[in-house]
């Protein structure tokens, strides 16, 4: 089983901060645990985290011996990939230049606290969005370390990624043969456009619902129409955490508007749909509740192109996580192994299997 | 086959088309390039009168980039579908196509051969 979404918080904050470039270290320290990193006007009114996970006076999943306990062990998992959580906001904060330098310090934290530690675990590469040719430089730089399957992106941005000031990006990615994994969250926050499209929402279910669906329907629009993945042939880009009821639904709109509208868009020679669907994945988490109607979603989602186009993802250590033995058991049979592997070892390739640096 | 008289070509200069029924369906002439093309007023997407839209020459281009592909398309009024007047093949939904006819102009009059 491949989990493409594991988020491991920083614990130790002076220790991330010796991985921080000296000439910054003593401005990320005056920003206290949030490191700079926007902070979200919509909270959980609770916790973000799963309430039955060891914390210890620190972040859940803020250690490798966590992570190995509570979720690669139990749930049999063959590869774990790690994914910034409030990091990943690093592409909202109004400097760029203390963005890169963050998203470098957090990639070179992951390579030594946690990929080092455990061999089951991959990581995404962290990036300044907001300045795409440190960005650029970012991935190139990590790329060189098979065990950094993906680039990572914020859904929150303050344009949508078709944008061809995002290019470099996703030239970079393609260039060192990664996937580009977009994960809700950020919305927003920071310099990122207000979440879900009517202004600013009220409460955090709204926040929820709205905003990291929205962004990733947004970024996913919008790679299609700018023509990405016609400049990119080989990219791949998987979008996590949006939700997927919706999938089919705005792959329909959306070819409906493009026959209509093709003279916007003319280098679109295929519908949108087939673009989609060959090149986006998308995680499965948070799978929507169906209320007893989960063969009418799968059907749904079978015209969108499922389940090859699905990966498994738990969002540990969320509290919306998705268990991995429960989705074996709610999934088709005939998607299970799919989903739960083969999808995602496709997607990334040669980088699962190879050995390390 | 039969040629049927659809309308003027004094109609057909100053609208850009003409429209008749003939045999029970509307079949309506559009000039293309200074060609005339027959074409059943109905668009299949649907229901559409088709010649009542524009013929265009289709654009074209590579992301970012624009340009006019060559290719001269008939505009349905409704939703914007284009259609190539010759064949009578959508552009954008291969599943989709219109009855297309020979036409003329003769003595004043435009024929289509039904």
């Amino acid at each position: 089983m491949i989990d493409c979404d594991i988020h491991p918080q920083v614990g130790d904050v002076e220790e991330f901060l010796g991985y921080v470039d000296p000439g910054q270290r003593e401005w990320f320290r005056s920003q206290g645990p949030s490191l700079g990193i926007p902070g979200y006007a919509w909270v959980h009114p609770s916790s973000w985290f799963r309430a039955d996970i060891e914390q210890n006076g620190h972040p859940p999943a803020s250690h490798v011996d966590a992570v190995r306990r509570e979720l690669l062990d139990p749930s049999g998992t063959e590869i774990g990939i790690l994914n910034g959580d409030d990091a990943v906001l690093v592409s909202l904060m109004p400097s760029p230049y203390r963005a890169t330098a963050l998203a470098r310090a957090h990639n070179e934290w992951l390579r030594e606290r946690w990929l080092a530690e455990e061999p089951r675990l991959r990581a995404s590469i962290l990036c300044p969005a907001q300045d795409p040719r440190a960005a650029a430089a970012e991935i190139r730089r990590m790329a060189e370390d098979e065990r950094f399957v993906q680039v990572l992106l914020c859904g929150g941005a303050d344009r949508p990624y078709g944008e061809p000031r995002y290019l470099p990006i996703f030239e970079a990615a393609a260039e060192c043969g990664l996937p580009v994994a977009i994960h809700s969250g950020g919305e927003g926050m920071g310099i990122a456009a207000p979440p879900g499209g009517a202004g600013p929402v009220t409460f955090y279910i709204e926040w929820h619902t709205l905003g990291s669906a929205c962004s990733i329907m947004s970024h996913l629009v919008s790679l299609v129409c700018h023509g990405t993945f016609e400049r990119l042939p080989g990219l791949k880009v998987l979008l996590i955490e949006g939700g997927i009821a919706w999938l089919p639904g705005i792959l329909w709109r959306l070819d409906t508007n493009w026959r209509a509208l093709r003279s916007e868009t003319p280098w679109l020679e295929r519908k949108p749909s087939e673009v989609a669907r060959e090149h986006v994945r998308f995680s499965t988490q948070p799978l929507e509740h169906t209320d007893g109607r989960d063969e009418t979603l799968f059907e749904m989602l079978e015209a969108a192109g499922a389940p090859d186009n699905l990966c498994f993802a738990s969002d540990y250590p969320h509290w919306d996580f998705d268990d991995a033995g429960f989705m074996l058991k709610r999934l088709p049979e005939a998607w299970r192994d799919k989903v739960l592997h083969d999808n995602a070892a496709e997607l990334y390739g040669e980088r699962l299997g190879l050995a390390r640096a | 086959m039969s040629w049927e008289d659809v309308g003027s070509v004094a109609d057909l200069e100053r609208d850009g088309h003409v429209v008749a029924r003939v045999g029970g369906r509307e079949i309506g002439v559009v000039a293309v390039n200074g060609e005339l093309r027959g074409v059943r007023n109905r668009c299949p997407h649907h229901g559409g009168p088709l010649c009542l839209g524009t013929v265009r020459e289709r654009v074209a281009g590579d992301p970012g980039r624009y340009r006019l592909g060559g290719q001269s398309v008939l505009r349905c009024p409704w939703h914007g579908w284009e259609f190539d007047p010759a064949t009578g093949r959508c552009l954008d939904d291969d599943s989709m196509r219109v009855a297309v006819y020979r036409a003329k102009a003769e003595d004043g009059r435009v024929l289509v051969d039904i």
